[in-house]
């Protein structure tokens, strides 16, 4: 049965020319990630104990979907597969329920990545006032070299966003939960030297 | 003030008069500086005569749609046994827009008198404050002080020992501009994808678990004690221009600018006032060029019609565009327009939810053909080909988004044709590579 | 109570609708077809695909006709500029990504993108420059396939699943335009209903592996039928090509099935095909059976019935129409019967969000019928009578090899009306070929005591003919007669005058929906669930 024979770029329907929609350069999706070692639950402990008081602010487990998976996210620094089906058990809902709003979230990590996770804007705002060099310092810096990977010493990885809702204060970037203005090209390694 | 700028003396703080005050985040801070008096004061009054207070200031949403919030306010049903939503929009995403984060950072317990204030007003005792993910300061900054009004009573089972319980629960986005879409937030919170959803139903019939809402934006509520303090006559008198619009707006000027930030201005002020007396004018040698006013969302404005503008809902519509946001790209002669508006492009096109077939298609091939223009592949039917995808595109989805992504590309092809011209006809050298 | 009605002006037609119908339910009854994709009148509205956008007079923008309710007066234009217009760009925005695998696909022929493209498309593609999205083909379990390049978004089969089958294994996944149809790696789309979304889906992205290039919609021939799987009766459509059943499908009956059949019934129709039938009738002579013709066959079936000394025991299929039931039970009127229908049993599986439709324990069509026409469902009682019978007859049951003992061990002429001619019954007296459901018309009882009729899908093989057609020629006698049946209608006709139940309605009456038949009550004769059934 052949899978579809696209006009346009049809040779390179299944090669470079193809992509899977409009890809955003770097996103943190796609590929499943793995775990190698036996799962270990999330809820447990303290963890537990958090999510069973978010039970007491919504008046539905389901609105409890985006808390939770944030909860897993510090904990693992990613959402994987049997991380989905827990989360899905612990709120009642199925595990394709829970995939379908883990990927509409660009925030949410699908697969594991660097220990440090730079997010740089790029969007009209800033990117007149040179956002797209900043970007490029940092791929340079890190050693990740493209966006979405993570560099080759597992330190970093950096990835393009939308508007960070700090224009007036270009280029701010994400580093983890580090939340810094006004970043231009020269001060990128001062910063990265911050992070291990 | 023109935060971080020092206060202009053509700027009226009124929201922004602590920004870059580390005390007045704190409840004692704020207390001193006058804070919770309001919501003392309107726990004696009636919720029906806070909102005719609300009404009578002409206080209008301050998220971009601008409608009246008295008005959206007494929208909400009577008592009926049902439990009533506020929810605070604090997804602050839209491209030129930075105010909603000045706010909860240096003035957290006026976002939350605000918000609780509104909470009596319409009923309702759970507020949930969305927060978009990104915001990791302002969401710290905002947990220490709900827990701080809790312990200090303002807030919780017994607000102010009215016996009317206030709670405010912070809801942390996950990256997603459409959940600063009223109905896609209200899905978001409820752990759904955040579609926008169909109207009617509208919120304050079947909102947030299908229960009576009413959503406003942060600077909206923040404004709100304000008004109860000073009165709503007060802030209806602060209007420069159209008695329609009232009141003072946080304008978050950004991009080629001498000093950008957040401007606080009386309704009416005009526009080149704001751009060459407070915020310092172009950058050496440069001219204006154009100026996106109110977040990415509206029709670009050319120069001329920027400096001849006045800065409240009906002045920027009257030149052709709209205040929306209030966020203000300023692009001098250095911007390469179609580079701009394909980088605006490829935001909508990366933050459509995909429920509408215009949106979800449109936005991104709008996107691929400002990238071959760009790559020097452009033709001349690439013109009426956006501007006819631009038309489809506009008035038939669920939700404005994809409007927002047709609104650039027209008012860019109307004011800069020659930038597209000179990409086409080979003048200038292509800024992307060929795709 | 009287509903309140709204009059609305559709396309210059006016038509008086419920309060409440939206404008494309209301545009239906006007005979109005308003063009969209992600609307089913059995799922819930999203309103995402944009396709049903109308001109409503004094609106400023398009409205969705879809969630948009009647409002007296209205004057609504589905055909104005602005909508065709409208629906133009989705077309050709739905189109941009979508594989030109028209040659390739199933759907093709009843292609819902290809109709409407071909109705009001554009007729060139101004894309030309791109590369299209890319996705390999996707196998979501054990019957569906998922190509996510032809997915137009409509989300039909995400509402299905959630919304009426309430179990939620497909999702939207990512966003944009690089959103698809997404399943859980944990998770297969086994749900015992989940094959409608094969239907649901409007174009060849959810396509069913068991129909994968087996046919071309435009050779097919597309008959009215009942599903004979169980009780519940759901009316389904045969799909036949050269005589063969290649697909059964769902056929909407807002009372039975709404629009969705379930996937044993669905996929259980192979035995439609078998050709290893019975050819003539067969007239056993001595050691061996010889083929004759139909007359010489009757004739000896006569005999058989008429030399029957004691009683007679039928085993009947729960397949038989209603029809040869009650023909063939009449059949031996003079005679003390044991009539029982064969009733196999698996797990009920419930859709859960429609109200009284399950796939039924009770695996066969007709047990109503049956026992409406004197048959009881104790099936061993039936096999025990055996010991001391004259004559079995053996209206096409599937015999097991405990059913098939029985029968050798008793005295009884036994006469075989079936499709098939079993080893075991090699010392049968008269063995008589006659036809499936699909290849007569007939009608079926469901569980709620609705008649339904089918309609004959394919041609009849060899010599058989309908059983209501053997037993009556046998009650009629030899010669031509007046009063033997030449049409199913016919053979209906003659059950009213013995059961007054079926007296009430007639074959022009059920038309395409089926008729309730009156409760036992109210209606004389025709016993009440009989365990056993006896004159």
């Amino acid at each position: 049965m052949s899978a579809t024979a696209g006009q346009g770029g049809s040779g390179a329907g299944a090669a470079a020319g193809a992509h899977r929609g409009m890809s955003e350069h770097g996103s943190a999706h796609g590929g499943k990630g793995t775990e190698t070692a036996p799962y270990e639950r999330v809820f447990k402990g303290e963890r537990l104990a958090r999510l069973e008081w978010l039970f007491t602010k919504y008046p539905t487990k389901q609105a409890c979907l985006l808390p939770a998976l944030w909860l897993v996210q510090e904990a693992r620094g990613w959402i994987s597969e049997p991380a989905i089906g827990e989360v899905a058990e612990v709120l009642d809902l199925t595990p394709a329920y829970v995939k379908g709003v883990v990927t509409f979230y660009t925030m949410y990590h699908t697969h594991p990545v660097g220990r440090h996770f730079i997010q740089v804007c790029t969007t009209s705002p800033c990117n007149i006032c040179g956002a797209e060099d900043v970007m490029k310092a940092l791929l340079r810096e890190t050693g990740c070299g493209d966006l979405g990977a993570t560099s080759p010493d597992g330190r970093f990885t950096v990835i393009e966003v939308e508007c960070l809702g700090a224009c007036g204060f270009a280029t701010p970037i994400l580093v983890d939960d580090d939340f810094i203005e006004g970043v231009t090209p020269e001060k990128v390694s001062g910063i990265l030297q911050r992070y291990q | 003030m023109g935060y971080p700028h020092p206060s202009h003396p053509k700027e009226n703080p009124v929201l922004s008069k602590h920004f870059g005050d580390p005390e007045a985040r704190t409840y004692d801070g704020w207390v001193k500086r006058g804070g919770y008096e309001g919501l003392k004061k309107i726990l004696r009054l009636t919720p029906e005569a806070v909102i005719e207070e609300i009404k009578t200031s002409g206080l209008r949403g301050r998220g971009g749609a601008g409608f009246p919030t008295g008005l959206k306010w007494s929208l909400m049903p009577k008592a009926d046994g049902r439990p009533h939503y506020l929810v605070c929009n604090a997804d602050e995403s839209e491209p030129g827009t930075f105010k909603d984060r000045e706010i909860m950072r240096w003035t957290p317990h006026g976002l939350l008198e605000g918000c609780a204030i509104a909470a009596y007003a319409i009923g309702a005792e759970r507020c949930y404050i969305y927060i978009r993910g990104e915001f990791t300061d302002p969401y710290k900054i905002m947990d220490q002080a709900v827990e701080e009004a809790t312990a200090r009573g303002a807030l919780g089972d017994n607000a102010f020992g009215s016996g009317k319980r206030i709670e405010v629960i912070l809801h942390r986005g996950a990256g997603a501009y459409i959940c600063g879409e009223e109905t896609a937030m209200l899905n978001s919170i409820e752990g759904k994808r955040g579609n926008p959803r169909i109207k009617p139903p509208y919120p304050a019939q079947a909102g947030l678990f299908g229960m009576p809402t009413t959503i406003n934006n942060v600077e909206t509520l923040a404004a709100v004690p304000h008004v109860v303090m000073r009165g709503g006559e007060w802030y209806k008198g602060l209007s420069l221009s159209n008695p329609k619009s009232t009141g003072t707006k946080l304008i978050s000027v950004c991009g080629h600018i001498q000093r950008p930030g957040n401007y606080e201005v009386t309704m009416g002020t005009p526009m080149k006032e704001l751009i060459y007396d407070m915020c310092g004018g172009m950058r050496p040698g440069r001219t204006l060029k154009a100026v996106i006013p109110g977040g990415s969302s509206v029709p670009i404005m050319s120069a001329a019609e920027a400096e001849d503008c006045l800065l409240d809902y009906e002045g920027v519509v009257a030149k052709g565009s709209m205040l929306g946001s209030a966020g203000m790209i300023v692009m001098d002669d250095t911007t390469d327009m179609v580079y701009q508006i394909w980088r605006l492009a490829r935001f909508y096109a990366h933050e459509s939810c995909a429920q509408c077939t215009q949106c979800r298609e449109g936005t991104a091939w709008t996107t691929r053909i400002l990238e071959r223009i760009l790559a020097g592949k452009g033709k001349q039917e690439h013109f009426q080909l956006l501007l006819d995808l631009s038309d489809n595109m506009t008035g038939k989805t669920i939700c404005v988004l994809s409007d927002s992504c047709a609104a650039p590309i027209v008012s860019g092809i109307q004011k800069f044709r020659q930038e597209f011209e000179a990409y086409i006809q080979g003048a200038r050298e292509p800024a992307l590579a060929a795709v | 109570m009287t509903e309140e009605l709204v009059t609305v002006t559709i396309d210059g037609l006016q038509v008086s609708v419920p309060k409440g119908t939206t404008i494309i339910e209301a545009a239906k009854q006007a005979g109005i077809l308003v063009p969209h994709y992600c609307y089913h009148p059995s799922l819930p509205s999203p309103a995402v695909c944009r396709m049903c956008l109308v001109e409503v007079e004094k609106a400023p923008k398009l409205m969705p006709a879809c969630v948009t309710a009647v409002a007296e007066g209205q004057v609504v234009r589905v055909d104005s500029e602005k909508a065709k217009k409208a629906r133009e760009g989705v077309l050709e925005l739905l189109l941009i990504n979508h594989p030109l695998d028209c040659p390739i696909c199933d759907q093709a022929g009843e292609c819902e993108l290809q109709d409407y493209v071909f109705q009001e498309g554009r007729a060139g593609t101004r894309y030309s420059e791109y590369a299209k999205r890319f996705s390999p083909v996707e196998d979501f379990g054990p019957d569906v396939l998922y190509v996510p390049n032809r997915c137009i978004l409509c989300t039909r089969c995400v509402r299905f699943m959630e919304d009426v089958a309430e179990d939620p294994v497909l999702n939207v996944s990512d966003r944009g335009d690089r959103a698809y149809i997404g399943i859980s790696s944990e998770q297969l789309l086994d749900h015992p209903w989940a094959g409608n979304v094969v239907d649901l889906c409007p174009v060849g992205s959810l396509i069913s592996k068991d129909f994968l290039h087996k046919a071309r919609a435009w050779e097919l021939d597309k008959t009215a039928s009942v599903c004979p799987g169980c009780t519940q009766g759901c009316n389904i459509t045969i799909d036949t090509r050269d005589d063969i059943v290649v697909r059964l499908r769902p056929r909407p009956n807002l009372e039975v099935n709404r629009h969705f059949i379930c996937d044993y019934g669905r996929m259980n129709y192979r035995w439609l095909n078998r050709g290893d039938r019975i050819e003539a009738p067969l007239v056993r002579d001595g050691g061996h059976h010889v083929a004759t013709d139909w007359d010489t066959a009757l004739d000896r079936l006569g005999q058989l019935i008429r030399g029957t000394s004691g009683s007679a025991v039928i085993l009947a299929t729960g397949r038989a129409s209603t029809e040869s039931l009650g023909l063939v039970r009449r059949m031996l009127d003079r005679i003390s019967v044991t009539a029982v229908v064969q009733v196999p049993s698996g797990e009920e599986a419930p859709l859960a969000a429609v109200p009284n439709l399950a796939l039924r324990a009770e695996r066969t069509p007709n047990v109503t019928g049956a026992e409406l026409v004197g048959y009881g469902s104790d099936w061993t009682a039936g096999l025990l009578e055996l010991a001391s019978a004259g004559l079995v007859i053996v209206l096409d049951a599937e015999l097991s090899q405990s059913d098939l003992n029985f029968i050798a061990q008793s005295p009884a002429s036994v006469v075989l009306l079936g499709t098939i001619f079993p080893e075991e019954l090699r010392n049968a007296d008269l063995v008589l070929p006659i036809t499936t459901m699909a290849e007569e018309n007939g009608s079926y009882v469901n569980r709620d005591r609705r008649i339904q009729r089918y309609n004959q899908a394919k041609s009849q093989p060899g010599m058989a003919r309908p059983a209501w057609w053997v037993a009556g020629e046998a009650i009629a006698g030899p010669g031509p007669s007046a009063s033997a049946p030449a049409t199913a209608a016919e053979a209906f006709e003659l059950l009213g005058e013995r059961w007054p139940v079926f007296a009430a309605t007639s074959y022009d009456d059920m038309g395409f929906t089926g008729r309730v038949l009156m409760e036992p009550a109210i209606a004389s004769g025709g016993s009440k669930s009989a365990r056993v059934g006896t004159l």
